[in-house]
């Protein structure tokens, strides 16, 4: 007996309510788009003339910003660098920690305390960046340069990361990868234990009863199927370093005519972000066009990292999809 | 049917011995013991002490404790288990640190009149006495107001596209809303400035700084609502569905009613994230120091905007007075966290029930 | 024979490119309960879907053939699949009541979610609730949870929810699988006392109850990768005393499955 052919299905719905209520959501969902475009489109076409007056590499790479000059000079070298490695410190100070807190939260503590600090590190995540950068400020300076200062004493003879001879401590990549890593340790952390508590506990229970130890399950068993996702993770968390712009404003000396390439402890660092909120105010207007343009350069950065890092993040999250 | 017992050692890890007992007592207690005499008596300084002492302490303490307890095997589980706990200890300290911080420094300055007066006659030299932040409270009503206005139904709609749609575009607007999740907030800023204000469609105002936190807040809405009506079972929906309900109608009368905790969760989520954003509003408003309830024009004070001028101006006074509204601010942050665990627990409850 | 209330022809079903059903034709005459019977994944419950045009809201299905009612095609271009699931109604395997409205409102939800108004709502609860012969336990706490309800209480409320819509047609989909044996009891009841006035459809595991409710019965078998397929279809007592085929006669007397 043969088989009659396929008949189309249903595709679209019949009604017009049904038809408006999709085409609503369509549109919602493609909203996305259309913000995220209209952001590329808006900040390029008036960074534009920035552009066009200088070669797009000299802007990125070089150094120096100065209305005062004429021919003003706007170059985003420094700043640039300064974003890259505050948060890749803040990164590496942070990973640790919320890998640790991740795996304190799903495997080792007892439900309630694990909901108590599932609910600090929430609490940790809403404190608004504004608010930490005051604490970075008041209350975390001092003590980072004092920190600052015993490492730099200790160790600035022999490791050339560590060492500063301008005599202070205050405002520097140290200081703000600190204060970034306390704002990303909740992000991490939480993707991380997402992705921790998708393991499976019966394996573990086993391996455990096998006579395995927690330290080979963690290698062994939990690492391993996670690393993919931890990793997305850290990538967002850079993202969010990178882009994060009151705390660093506060806790940074910004310097613009040098790179500091590597000497942490040293008052003079930059981040691209900040040089915006910096300049705004006092900008003329081709200083203007110049920050749009570092927006611009920001966004671009950011949206690769944060794309990379999301789809990492749903590769790892294979339940999420539909 | 009979009743199966558990067997007593179903769990033997968590079957302490006294040797377990005994060492993990030794290797919580000793450390600091011996780290606080030293402190004592050498008055060392605390922080360089902790690495430089008291870790390496509490390391051997916990590889003895666990050699002790389990043999050879035990040493790496007691060193991972002291970096562990050393480490989330770490977090809780810098939360906390941060939490007193403005708690203590906040309350200096919190009054009744730091809560409903605004400050037009407030400069450095003035006093705590005169002056507050009611002023920035409704400028933060306002502006956040209006963005969620804007911001709720599209997150719901954008949900509802993601779960309740079969678009083949899906996997690409979830991958970009997650990507904008992490959008730069100065980089909001600018667009509706360079969008808006650039071309001269309109001056700072408060209406700008809403405008500026809609991308900031719509990812978050989103993928809350989202997730929220994901829970929401399939037969519920196709029993909706096979009485004869057109889709809008079940989504409105089933599907959206199960996940209203949820979806109250998104909103307040929502809100809680971009309450505190600074730098778009410091991009498209002008901060006022008297009261304004037109979004539409002139200069309109927010709570972190209140705050990020105060720390400029850098005396102690004003000083004082960002502490006091940082307060302020996190107190609200607080309320909306509260209130959207409050909005998100009877669902687990209810669920429990069902099963 | 008396006319053929609807009817199945060549229905054949994919899941992608999986082909799960081939040339399905089964006719269900009025007033009369037709079970649907064979082991596991043989298509039977994908076929009952394919009734009321539920089978289209599973991504990636495909669909063959034609379902008539009252020798009209339901598949056809201008029909409206809402207008099909008013007039053909469904019990799901797990009571599924709207957690959200209270029993009452369960039990005219359909009237709401399909927009049909109708001013005798208040006496539509009590006869619908009659019906599905549960008034009496339920007629003093109308306005408590759907929810509140035990399991068995559920599934029948779901029943009264469709019944409601005074059906031509209920499709049933294993509706006793989660139930325990005095609730079952009570939905065959209900069952038979339904039957005088509407056709009903049942997927069932359970061999006893298709033979304690059913008039005819529908072998569906899906051998090793091939797709499911109707083995035999007859009156119920020819099935279960008399089978044709082989396979039927070692599947009714619990040989697999």
């Amino acid at each position: 007996m043969s088989v009659p052919t396929q008949r189309k299905l249903l595709a679209k719905p019949a009604r017009t309510a049904d038809k408006i209520f999709f085409a609503v959501a369509k549109a919602a969902g493609y909203s996305s788009f259309v913000i995220i475009g209209l952001i590329l489109f808006f900040l390029s076409i008036r960074a534009w003339p920035a552009f066009e007056r200088q070669n797009i590499l000299e802007f990125a790479f070089g150094t120096g910003w100065d209305n005062t000059l004429d021919p003003a000079v706007f170059n985003i070298g420094p700043m640039l660098w300064g974003s890259l490695l505050i948060a890749a410190i803040g990164v590496v100070i942070a990973v640790p920690m919320a890998i640790s807190i991740a795996y304190f939260i799903e495997f080792l503590a007892p439900k309630p305390i694990a909901k108590t600090a599932t609910v600090i590190v929430d609490l940790l995540a809403a404190i608004p960046s504004v608010v930490l950068g005051l604490w970075g400020l008041g209350v975390f300076t001092p003590v980072g340069a004092h920190w600052a200062q015993m490492l730099g004493d200790a160790l600035g003879g022999f490791i050339p990361f560590l060492s500063n001879d301008t005599g202070t401590y205050l405002r520097s990549p140290f200081i703000a990868s600190i204060v970034v890593a306390v704002m990303i340790v909740p992000l991490i952390s939480s993707v991380t234990r997402e992705i921790f508590s998708q393991v499976d506990k019966e394996i573990i229970k086993g391996a455990l009863a096998l006579g395995g130890t927690r330290e080979s399950v963690l290698r062994r068993v939990i690492l391993p199927t996670s690393a993919g996702g931890i990793l997305g993770g850290v990538l967002l968390a850079l993202g969010r370093a990178m882009g994060e712009t009151v705390a660093i404003f506060f806790v940074l000396n910004l310097v613009f005519d040098e790179y500091n390439w590597f000497n942490l402890l040293e008052p003079q660092g930059g981040a691209i972000a900040s040089l915006i909120l910096a300049r705004f105010g006092e900008a003329t207007p081709e200083e203007v066009e110049a920050l749009l343009a570092a927006g611009v350069v920001l966004f671009v950065i950011t949206l690769i990292i944060n794309a990379i890092a999301s789809y990492i993040v749903q590769k790892a999250q294979p339940w999420r999809r539909d | 049917m009979q009743a199966v017992e558990r067997p007593k050692n179903a769990q033997p890890w968590t079957n302490l011995g006294p040797k377990v007992k005994l060492s993990s007592a030794i290797t919580i207690i000793a450390p600091s013991v011996i780290y606080l005499a030293i402190l004592l008596t050498t008055g060392m300084d605390f922080m360089a002490g902790l690495f430089t002492i008291f870790l390496p302490l509490q390391l051997l303490c916990g590889a003895w404790a666990g050699y002790y307890s389990y043999g050879k095997r035990g040493i790496t589980d007691g060193l991972l288990l002291v970096v562990t706990f050393f480490l989330s200890l770490f977090v809780f300290v810098l939360l906390a640190s941060v939490l007193w911080s403005v708690i203590e420094s906040g309350f200096q300055a919190l009054s009744p009149h730091f809560i409903y007066q605004n400050n037009v006659y407030v400069s450095g030299k003035t006093g705590l006495e005169i002056g507050g932040v009611g002023h920035a409270i409704l400028g933060t009503a306002l502006t956040v107001g209006i963005s969620t206005l804007v911001t709720v139904p599209l997150g719901i709609a954008t949900a509802v596209y993601l779960t309740e749609t079969r678009d083949f575009g899906r996997g690409t607007v979830r991958t970009l809303l997650q990507a904008m999740s992490a959008l730069p907030s100065v980089v909001s800023g600018l667009f509706i400035y360079s969008m808006l204000i650039l071309s001269g469609w309109s001056g700072y105002s408060g209406l700008m700084g809403s405008l500026a936190l809609i991308p900031l807040m719509l990812p978050t809405v989103s993928r809350v609502a989202e997730e929220s009506l994901r829970l929401v079972p399939k037969d519920l929906r196709n029993g909706a569905l096979a009485l004869g309900a057109p889709s809008y109608r079940a989504f409105f009368m089933v599907t959206l009613p199960a996940a209203q905790s949820g979806i109250v969760t998104a909103v307040l989520l929502g809100i809680a994230r971009v309450i505190g954003e600074t730098a778009p509003i410091l991009l498209t408003m002008t901060i006022a120091n008297g009261t304004n309830l037109n979004p539409l024009q002139g200069g309109m004070a927010t709570l972190p905007g209140y705050i990020f001028n105060y720390i400029l101006l850098g005396d102690p006074t004003s000083i004082a007075r960002a502490w006091g509204a940082a307060l302020v601010l996190l107190i609200f942050v607080g309320i909306l966290f509260a209130a959207a665990r409050v909005a998100s627990a009877p669902k687990k409850a209810k669920k429990r029930s069902a099963k | 024979m008396a006319n053929f209330h609807l009817e199945a022809k060549d229905v054949n079903v994919w899941f992608g490119a999986r082909h799960v059903l081939k040339n399905v034709n089964l006719q269900f005459p009025e007033n009369q309960v037709t079970a649907l019977i064979g082991p596991s994944g043989c298509g039977k419950s994908t076929f009952i879907r394919t009734l009321n045009r539920m089978h289209e809201l599973i991504p990636g299905a495909g669909f063959a053939g034609e379902v008539l009612l009252d020798g009209k095609d339901i598949y056809g271009e201008a029909v409206d699949p809402v207008d099909v699931r008013i007039k053909i109604g469904m019990v799901f395997q797990k009571p599924n009541p709207f957690p959200t409205m209270s029993i009452k409102e369960n039990v005219i939800s359909g009237l709401k979610l399909s927009g049909i108004s109708r001013p005798d709502a208040g006496d539509l609860v009590e006869q619908s609730l009659v019906r599905a012969s549960m008034w009496n336990e339920v007629k003093d706490r109308l306005n408590d949870p759907a929810i509140s309800l035990s399991g068995g209480q559920q599934q029948r409320l779901c029943i009264a929810r469709s019944l409601a819509m005074d059906p031509d047609v209920l499709l049933m989909d294993e509706p006793c699988s989660a139930l325990d044996p005095g609730s079952t009891r009570r939905i065959e009841e209900t069952i038979l006392e339904l039957k005088e006035s509407m056709t009903i459809v049942i997927v069932t595991h359970n061999m006893q109850q298709a033979q304690r409710i059913s008039d005819r019965t529908a072998f569906f078998l899906a051998e090793d990768n091939t797709p499911g397929h109707v083995v035999e279809f007859g009156e119920t007592q020819q099935i279960f005393y008399g089978p044709i085929d082989p396979r039927t006669n070692e599947y009714v007397n619990g040989r697999f499955g």
